[in-house]
């Protein structure tokens, strides 16, 4: 965590110009945002920014309905976590499979084709029914949203593995096996990722949209309670918690992706 | 004059035609012949696109032949084996391994516990001059030192027989003559067999004990070379510029 601090740091010391246009980027839409709130005044309610910043940081210790919004987001995150893991695991190795089998491709490449239109949040009804109020039904939500992404990508990674490098090893002895694990996975790794990244992201948005429709706790209920009780500002607060996690979950992964493709880099 | 050595690497009659997408057959190889004495530096030389690379690949085992056979050591060859190594004419380092990390792949594959196959890679990272990159990963290396390290892992899988590819037809003209006399100094400290194509005639008298004339599609074999120059070769000794005039006369009779 230090050394990912300490170069990000060096980033944007490197890049002052960057940063300077960063706050004025932010300080346009707080002004904005402020304007707005005082014109409102008596008509639509537009919270003032302070005022939601505010009830932003008092959840961290007064709790929204029965939890404080770190727990909340704690609760949004460890669905997303066991959809996503879960689907990755099966979407790599399906997607993969169908990658080196043509055969494997042509049987399970047109249900995927049948499925893959249907959005995630158009699942959530049946959900509900398959698997009660409960976590599971977004857990299996999230599933669907990740899987795709990652069974697809894993699927474009192994199939464009360079054959010279499948030669390269069997010429040095690699059996069928160790070219599997050695060369093809490696291979297909950047892909893989590709895919995982946008699995997260698309997790997220499925998730909260779950938690909009039914819910007791997480950060898509924030906003659904907040609005039925005409709460505006808990409203945005949810939905700054959303952003701000969303943000997280893809720095997160950038991250990981540049430790682990670190080879995958155009150097100079 | 008949080269000296047991032959290690035979091939009969072989050939390899294609099937074009109209559905006719085209033949890149038509009837080859010949052997590959042990320790010999042997050159495959032909013009560009005349099936040098269809005829390694028959040779690594990585292809199968359309007619004929290819034997080495008295067995037939039908896949890959350790025993022949490839250097290929464009990188084929896994971008994911560190020069360490692929030198030691050969090794690895065939079981050798770490400690040892740490050494034996180490050592070719020395011989190839790479000592100091071992951590570099593919694309932090310029071409030279790419090929350097795909020599290195040719040579650590401990083959009998190494195929190269042209493989240094992708650099410039003044890395090329540097890797052509760091390729004799590897191998005459560590002699191997060497089957090397190239369509540079001054590479491949620069490197060869033995060159093969090859002709155009379908190519066959028109004439056969002693190289019998003192080695380390001059580039303007008159002996090498004779040999030199004489084989390009017969590539081309209009000169």
């Amino acid at each position: 965590m230090q050394r990912i601090g300490k170069t990000v740091w060096k980033r944007l010391k490197a890049n002052r110009q960057t940063l300077l246009w960063i706050v004025i980027s932010f300080a346009t839409l707080l002004i904005a945002w402020q304007v707005a709130s005082m014109l409102s005044q008596g008509r639509v309610q537009i919270p003032a920014p302070l005022e939601v910043f505010e009830a932003f940081f008092r959840s961290m210790t007064v709790p929204i309905g029965k939890n404080t919004i770190l727990e909340h987001a704690g609760i949004s995150l460890w669905r997303v976590l066991l959809g996503f893991v879960v689907a990755s695991v099966i979407g790599m190795a399906i997607g993969i499979l169908m990658g080196v089998s043509p055969k494997a491709h042509a049987v399970i490449n047109p249900l995927f084709e049948f499925v893959r239109p249907i959005p995630p949040i158009a699942w959530i009804p049946l959900s509900i029914l398959w698997f009660g109020l409960g976590s599971s039904n977004k857990i299996f939500i999230i599933f669907l949203a990740s899987f795709t992404y990652v069974t697809i990508n894993s699927y474009e990674g192994a199939r464009n593995v360079d054959p010279k490098l499948i030669g390269a090893a069997r010429m040095l002895g690699a059996s069928r096996r160790r070219v599997f694990t050695h060369v093809i996975f490696p291979s297909s790794v950047p892909y893989i990722f590709a895919g995982l990244q946008i699995a997260l992201s698309v997790s997220w948005a499925a998730e909260v949209a779950a938690e909009i429709i039914y819910s007791q706790n997480g950060v898509g209920w924030i906003i659904t309670m907040g609005m039925n009780n005409g709460n505006i500002t808990q409203i945005m607060v949810g939905m700054i918690a959303i952003g701000v996690i969303g943000y997280l979950l893809s720095t997160l992964m950038r991250v990981v992706e540049g430790r682990l493709c670190r080879w995958n880099r155009q150097e100079t | 004059m008949e080269p000296a050595g047991n032959i290690i690497l035979r091939c009969e009659h072989l050939s390899r035609s294609f099937t074009t997408p109209s559905g006719t057959d085209y033949r890149v190889l038509g009837d080859v012949s010949f052997d590959v004495r042990e320790n010999e530096f042997l050159v495959l030389f032909g013009p560009g696109q005349c099936g040098k690379t269809t005829l390694l690949n028959l040779l690594a085992g990585l292809d199968q032949p359309t007619g004929g056979f290819v034997e080495m050591q008295g067995e037939p060859v039908h896949a890959p084996s350790p025993s022949r190594g490839v250097v290929y004419q464009t990188t084929s380092l896994f971008p994911w391994l560190t020069v360490m990390g692929n030198v030691e792949f050969g090794p690895a594959s065939r079981g050798i516990p770490k400690a040892e196959r740490r050494k034996q890679a180490q050592y070719f990272i020395d011989l190839v001059g790479l000592k100091g990159f071992e951590k570099s990963y593919p694309n932090q290396l310029s071409g030279g030192m790419q090929q350097r390290a795909g020599i290195a892992r040719a040579y650590c899988s401990d083959p009998s027989v190494l195929l190269m590819d042209e493989p240094f037809g992708h650099l410039d003209a003044q890395t090329r003559y540097m890797m052509e006399q760091e390729l004799e100094r590897i191998w005459r400290a560590e002699k191997r067999t060497v089957l090397f194509v190239t369509n540079n005639i001054e590479e491949a008298l620069y490197l060869a004990d033995r060159i093969i004339l090859l002709t155009n599609c379908p190519s066959v074999i028109c004439k056969e070379y002693m190289v019998n120059l003192p080695r380390p070769r001059n580039y303007v000794d008159p002996a090498f510029l004779q040999l030199r005039k004489e084989i390009t006369r017969e590539m081309d009779p209009t000169q």
